[in-house]
Order: C-alpha cells, then structure tokens, then sequence
C-alpha cells in the first residue's frame, strides 16, 4: 500500500516551522519577567565572590600575581568577559538539551518528532531564543560590570567576533551530540550542569588556563572553546595568548568542521537508538 | 423544598494515617530520586568542581612567584585558602540543592499536574513537603561525608577540628536551611517563577556569607546584611569545627545564633505554607501553571 503524505515539506515550511517554534519559546520566556531579568544579575552573582577574593589578592585593585600568568592586572574585566562568552556557550547546552527535557516533561516531545521538520531544525530553533535573550542580557551585564567592578575593554570589537563565529557553530556540534544524549539519558540538570561547569572551568572562564596544575593543562588545552576565549580575550582586552592569534584561528576553523560532524553523525545515531527503543515519550 | 444528602467520607483521618501520608512521600521521593543514577555522577562530581572554579582562580590571583599570596596572606590573616573555600562552598551548595529539591518539590508536582488532585485526598498536607526533604537530608549527608573524604584526598585539606563538633553544627543548621526551603517551597508556588528565587536567595549567600573570603573584606553595610543571614553562621561554625582545634567555646555563639534562626525559619516556613494552602482553596489556582 503506497501512502501519499498530506506534508509538502520546503525550505519555506521549514522556515515557517522554526519561526514558529522560536516564537514559542520566545513567548513562554518572557511569560515569566521575573525569570528573565535574574538572567543579567544571575552571572554577576556568581562573580561576586571572585571580586571579593580577588581584593584580598590585590594591592590597589591590581591583581599583580594575576598578570603574570595572563598579562592583564585587571583580572574583574578578564573574568567578567569570560562570563559573558560563557552565558553564549550554556545558551547552545542549555538551549537544545534542557528544552528537549523540558519538551519531554510536558508530553510534546513525541508529538513534535512526528511532525515532519528535520530533528536538527527543532534543535537549533531550540537555541535560537536563548542566544537572543542572551546577546540582550550580556549587554545588560556589561553595562551593569562596568558599574559595579569597573569593567573596561580598549580593543577592536570587531576583531573579537571573528573568532567568535567558528566557536558557536563548532558548539552546536557538541550541542546536537549532547541532545541526543539527553534523550537518551531522559536526565538533563545533572548532565547539562555538570557538562557545562567542567567547560567552563577548563576553558579558562574565570582564570587563565596556564594557571592549572600541570596534569589538567592538556585537558584545557583540548578544548576548542579555550582558544576561543583565549582570542576574544586578546582582542578586546590585550591579554597574552596561549598560541599565536592565528594558529588559534586555524584551530577554531579545523574545530568547528570536526564538532559538526561528529555532533551530527552521533545526534542522527543516537536519536536513531531512541525511536528503536521507543523511549521518545517517556521520562 | 431543601434536599439533604449525607456525605460518608471513606477517609479516616488520624495521627497514624497522617504518618502513613508522610511514610508514602518519602517513599514515593525516594523511588523518584534513585530512579535517575545521574545523582551518583552529581555526589562525586559537584563536591570537587564547585570549590575548584574558586581554588583555580585564587592560585591564579596568587601568581607564579607567589606574590599574590602573600598580599591574601597580609590581608586575612589566613594562611592557605583551599580548605577555607571548600568548606564554604560546600554550605552554599547545601542551601542551594536544599533550595531547588525542597523549594522545588511542590512546583514539580504542580507542573506534573498531580498537584491539585493530591491536595483532594484527606491527608495532612504539610506531609507532601516534609516528605519531600526527609529523602534529601539522607543525600545531603551522603553528600557532605563524600565531600569531606574528597576534600581530605584530592585536595589535601586538613580537617584538624572535631568530626563530632562538625556533625554539631550540621545538626544545628537544619532547622534554619530546610526552614527556609519549607518558606520557599510556599513562596514559588504562589509565585510560580521558581527559577528566580532560587538565583535571589542564593545569590544573596553567595555575597554576603564569605564563602570565598573572610567577611572583614566587605564594606560595612554588606557586613551588617551578613549577620542577619544564619548561612554565615553555618559557614563560620563549619569552617571553625572541621578546621581549627578551638573546641565548643569557639562555636558555641554561633549554635545558639543556628538555633534562634532555625525556629524563626521554621515558624515562617510553617506558616507561608499556611497561608498558601488556604490561599489555593479559596482562588482554585492551585492546578495552574
């Protein structure tokens, strides 16, 4: 028996189905005001702590022990940039693996798998309101550091977002891989908080990665984000680099293909896994 | 014409179907809780990379010649900052899985949407939040005990306090931390925007409680804050009891501090739960998310 779909997928319904799911969650994000505004204070929350311990460390607010591991005494401005690349990063954990958890939790993850879009689509529809309502709190955190610790950047804007581009898209590889494990899994706290502290630790998030005891530096040093940071940083900030700014470049291009790649290979593999178990409506 | 029916409930309310309602949480909380193995991955792993973000980042404020210690040590009067941190840290984590578990555990079921048919059933109500922290104090100690051998072996801290003075101070703290969780726990589910709550309160012992340093840093007005916050006291008598060989005296202020905000935070939890109960019967929103 042949079956004739009633879906006449195109590239403009799929455009119509990622707008409509970017407008969902648009929506169901700012249903709760209070949640989004603790999303610029949230960060600088975290970093509070980092000012105060770093006063102890400093003699009139210059962390001299700290420029000579990252070239730069203003160690609030280092972190608080760091913080702000790292808001980007959780946004593509966050914004694929919790929302299909999420999606599982309130009963519509099977119904959306039926409908016909790509699984890929869904994902970065997924992201694409979280890196909005991001780019929106990082500017708000910027501004509000800038107040409260004295945040200053001197450098090329520009400049730092070209490593930027390679970064993200080489994360949603790692993002699309991390999803499917999700779905795998059916836990994502544990998982999206433990996977994206251990990033942003050995990424050098909140101190330069040349601080880390010997044995954990290769760690660091495997992590395209690292190098990211590492050039962003250099940018903006004139901070010493861990490899020449181009050679990091050459690595963030070569990383973002291989992220891809493998992410998708092992999100098509895995959700592949699911259908087979059909564990897709279960949580 | 005015017709009567008499209503026979089936229920019989009583102490011990009230112990049987909370028995049924517990073990209901707990199927819950080992139903996902990623906790065992949590217990292991959170103890060690908490503090370490703020370890890594005070040795990388320390310099490679050491001259930033030397301004830590001239400032605190401290001589190394890695025990300090993780038994800091390890109180705010506490306080906050405390705060997500127990101030979570009714907004949970209100997003299930089993919520609003529990509440129908004849039981003690304050038993669906009880229940739910009997369950996490049993991780929580099983966390802290991991911790401390974490502390001890990976990042050789030396606990030269008392074990039993600890275990004092842990005991003294819950009546305030899972106060507070109880408060919470009535506060999100009126307000529904849990996540919020969680970042405000925790955030506010982020800051003000030392958690990374000794609170003489902080301006005076922050100092003032801090002293009406029990987390500092926890943190001050944890860090005392695990660390230094000072005895009881050292701590006793703080026990007796532990003790007056643990019945406030009980008394405010109790009654906030009070209050939303009744709050949820009279408008019927209890079922809404």
């Amino acid at each position: 028996m042949q079956t004739q779909p009633l879906s006449q997928p195109t590239l403009t319904s799929h455009l119509r189905a990622l707008y409509a799911l970017i407008r969902k969650d648009w929506k169901q994000y700012w249903r709760y005001p209070l949640n989004a505004v603790s999303q610029i204070f949230q960060p600088l929350i975290w970093i509070a702590p980092v000012y105060f311990m770093g006063q102890a460390f400093s003699v009139d607010g210059k962390a001299i022990g700290f420029s000579q591991y990252s070239g730069t005494t203003d160690f609030m401005s280092f972190i608080l940039l760091g913080t702000v690349l790292e808001s980007f990063i959780n946004a593509v954990f966050w914004g694929m693996g919790y929302a299909l958890k999420n999606d599982m939790d309130s009963g519509v993850m099977e119904s959306n798998w039926l409908t016909p879009i790509p699984r890929l689509l869904i994902l970065v529809a997924h992201s694409v309101t979280n890196l909005i309502v991001t780019a929106i709190t990082s500017m708000g955190m910027l501004l509000l550091g800038g107040l409260i610790f004295g945040f200053s950047a001197s450098g090329d804007v520009l400049k730092a977002f070209v490593p930027i581009i390679p970064m993200m898209l080489g994360l949603y590889g790692f993002g699309f891989a991390f999803a499917a494990l999700v779905m795998l899994l059916r836990e994502a706290n544990t998982l999206v908080d433990v996977s994206s502290f251990l990033v942003q630790i050995f990424s050098g998030s909140n101190f330069p990665v040349n601080a880390l005891p010997r044995f954990l530096l290769p760690v660091a040093l495997a992590l395209p984000l690292t190098y990211g940071l590492d050039a962003v940083r250099a940018h903006l900030i004139g901070t010493n680099t861990i490899l020449p700014l181009q050679w990091e470049m050459v690595l963030l291009v070569v990383f973002m293909f291989v992220m891809l790649w493998i992410g998708t290979a092992t999100f098509h593999s895995l959700e592949r896994r699911v259908r087979t178990l059909g564990t897709l409506g279960q949580h | 014409m005015r017709s009567e029916m008499n209503v026979r409930s089936l229920a019989v309310p009583g102490f011990f179907a009230d112990v049987q309602a909370l028995w049924a949480v517990v073990r209901r909380e707990w199927t819950i809780f080992v139903r996902y193995p990623s906790w065992i991955i949590a217990m292991f792993i959170w103890p060690v990379i908490f503090p370490m973000g703020y370890i890594l980042t005070a040795r990388a404020l320390s310099g490679i010649d050491g001259s930033g210690l030397t301004t830590f040590q001239n400032t605190t009067g401290l001589n190394e900052y890695v025990g300090y941190i993780a038994v800091g840290t390890m109180v705010w984590m506490w306080q906050n899985i405390v705060l997500w578990a127990v101030g979570y555990s009714l907004r949970n079921e209100q997003m299930r949407g089993t919520l609003e048919s529990n509440w129908l059933s004849p039981t003690w109500r304050f038993a669906y939040l009880l229940g739910s922290s009997i369950p996490q104090m049993v991780s929580m100690f099983m966390l802290m005990l991991v911790s401390g051998l974490e502390y001890a072996f990976l990042f050789k801290v030396d606990f030269d306090g008392s074990l039993w003075l600890t275990l004092l101070v842990i005991l003294a703290a819950i009546p305030s931390v899972y106060g507070l969780g109880f408060a919470f726990a009535s506060v999100v589910i009126t307000m529904k925007e849990a996540n919020a709550f969680v970042f405000l309160v925790r955030g506010v012992v982020m800051i003000f409680c030392g958690i990374t340093y000794p609170l003489a840093i902080l301006p005076g007005w922050m100092q003032t804050v801090s002293q009406w916050l029990p987390q500092t006291y926890i943190i001050h008598a944890m860090r005392t009891a695990a660390l230094s060989t000072e005895g009881f005296s050292a701590i006793a202020f703080d026990l007796k501090m532990l003790l007056l905000f643990g019945a406030f935070w009980l008394a405010v939890g109790y009654l906030l739960f009070s209050m939303m109960e009744r709050r949820a019967r009279q408008t019927g929103a209890i079922g809404q998310y």
